[in-house]
């Protein structure tokens, strides 16, 4: 899972689709295709500000989606780009409706299983970093009272 | 692992090409681990699998990305192709139009691996010979004309699975032996783990890239 979930796309194919997606909306019409084409390469790029854009595109096609099949991949897609933003709640909550569609489906549950890894040591540091500053900030409120006794 | 920090001296990229539900999915989970998916749901966008294998003595670790044949991946799969050592593609002996495909099939990875990407061609589904609908020996002089690789296999049975792996990584290894493959060029697919510990010099790899715990 790993594999997939850091893999980073070529810079080069990223601007190919972009061209073609640019093109496309300024000829007012943006195929389907083209645009999963776009949010895909979006989702793997190194960049948040790209990861947000193509969750927004997936979202966008997921509105007028009507065949299983293709809301499936969507959402997945949309879980993967949520995964790498690190939002796993948000993440969960994709990977639950795939599963709603598609009960058996290994990818989801192979994504779920790696999200609540990442929770789990995320969470383990998060509360490192809360405990450590409320240590920092006691010393500080120490050295205030200290100071203050001084004078 | 005495020898050095890798347990393996080479590592080998393949991909899995070919229609959907043609069973490559099945073929990497039957080789990856040894059982067979009754129900296996299409592929979303790519799969990915890893195993060690031995080849004339030499210890090398296979990383498989596995492509969906859905139409709708077909863009973005391609960007997997780029440094694919070997290539499977596969075609089910069931079903006539998965056959027909291949050329298709074969000219994208022709125009997306590099000259020596060992391609290896495989009609799945063989244990369903009742059902057949493309002949052996078709499939066979197909694959002689356009120099590829060819069994017959079953990710139900296990029939000619490993076969197909392995002798697609022995013919790699064979093509690195006699410097046609060249190690250092861009894409070649495959990476040299040197045994000793040296400093890892990667060119084409991400930085950070993780060991692969798929
Ligand atoms: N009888 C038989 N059935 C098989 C074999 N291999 C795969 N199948 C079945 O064929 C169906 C499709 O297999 P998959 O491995 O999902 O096919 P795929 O090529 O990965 O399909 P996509 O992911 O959509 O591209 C599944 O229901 C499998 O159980 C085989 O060797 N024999
Ligand atoms: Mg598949």
């Amino acid at each position: 899972m790993d594999s997939i979930i850091q893999d980073h796309i070529d810079p080069a194919d990223l601007k190919k689709f972009e061209a073609l997606y640019r093109d496309q909306t300024r000829r007012g019409k943006v195929a389907e295709k083209t645009q999963f084409d776009y949010a895909w390469c979006l989702i793997r790029s190194r960049y948040q500000e790209d990861m947000h854009k193509g969750v927004a595109l997936l979202e966008d096609l997921l509105k007028n989606e009507k065949d299983d099949l293709a809301k499936r991949d969507y959402l997945y897609y949309i879980a993967v780009g949520h995964t790498r933003l690190k939002e796993y709640e948000r993440a969960l909550k994709y990977i639950d409706a795939v599963t709603r569609i598609e009960p058996g489906n290994h990818q989801a549950r192979q994504l779920h299983q790696y999200i609540k890894k990442k929770m789990e040591k995320d969470g383990l540091v998060g509360m490192a970093i809360v405990g450590g500053a409320a240590l920092a900030l006691g010393g500080l409120v120490g050295l205030g009272a200290a100071l203050l006794k001084k004078k | 692992m005495a020898a050095g920090p890798y347990n393996y001296s080479y590592i080998f990229k393949y991909i899995i090409i070919g229609d959907m539900g043609v069973g490559k999915s099945c073929l990497l989970h039957q080789f990856t681990e040894k059982k067979f998916m009754a129900d296996c749901p299409h592929t979303i966008g790519v799969e990915f699998g890893t195993r060690i294998i031995e080849v004339t003595g030499q210890k090398i670790k296979l990383q498989i990305w596995d492509t969906a044949g859905q139409e709708r991946f077909r863009a973005v799969t391609r960007s997997y192709y780029r440094g694919a050592a070997g290539a499977l593609m596969v075609y089910d002996i069931t079903r006539r139009s998965t056959y027909n495909h291949l050329s298709s099939w074969l000219t994208d990875a022709r125009n997306l691996t590099n000259p020596n990407t060992v391609i290896f061609l495989i009609g799945n589904k063989c244990d369903l010979d009742a059902q057949r609908d493309v002949t052996y020996e078709e499939a066979k002089q197909f694959a002689e004309e356009n120099g590829l690789m060819f069994l017959e296999c079953s990710a139900k049975t296990g029939e000619n699975v490993e076969d197909a792996f392995l002798d697609t990584a022995k013919k790699i290894y064979q093509n690195i032996q006699d410097g046609s493959l060249d190690l250092n060029a861009a894409e070649s697919g495959v990476q040299h783990k040197p045994a000793t510990p040296r400093s890892p010099i990667s060119n084409d790899q991400p930085p950070s890239k993780e060991g692969c715990a798929c």
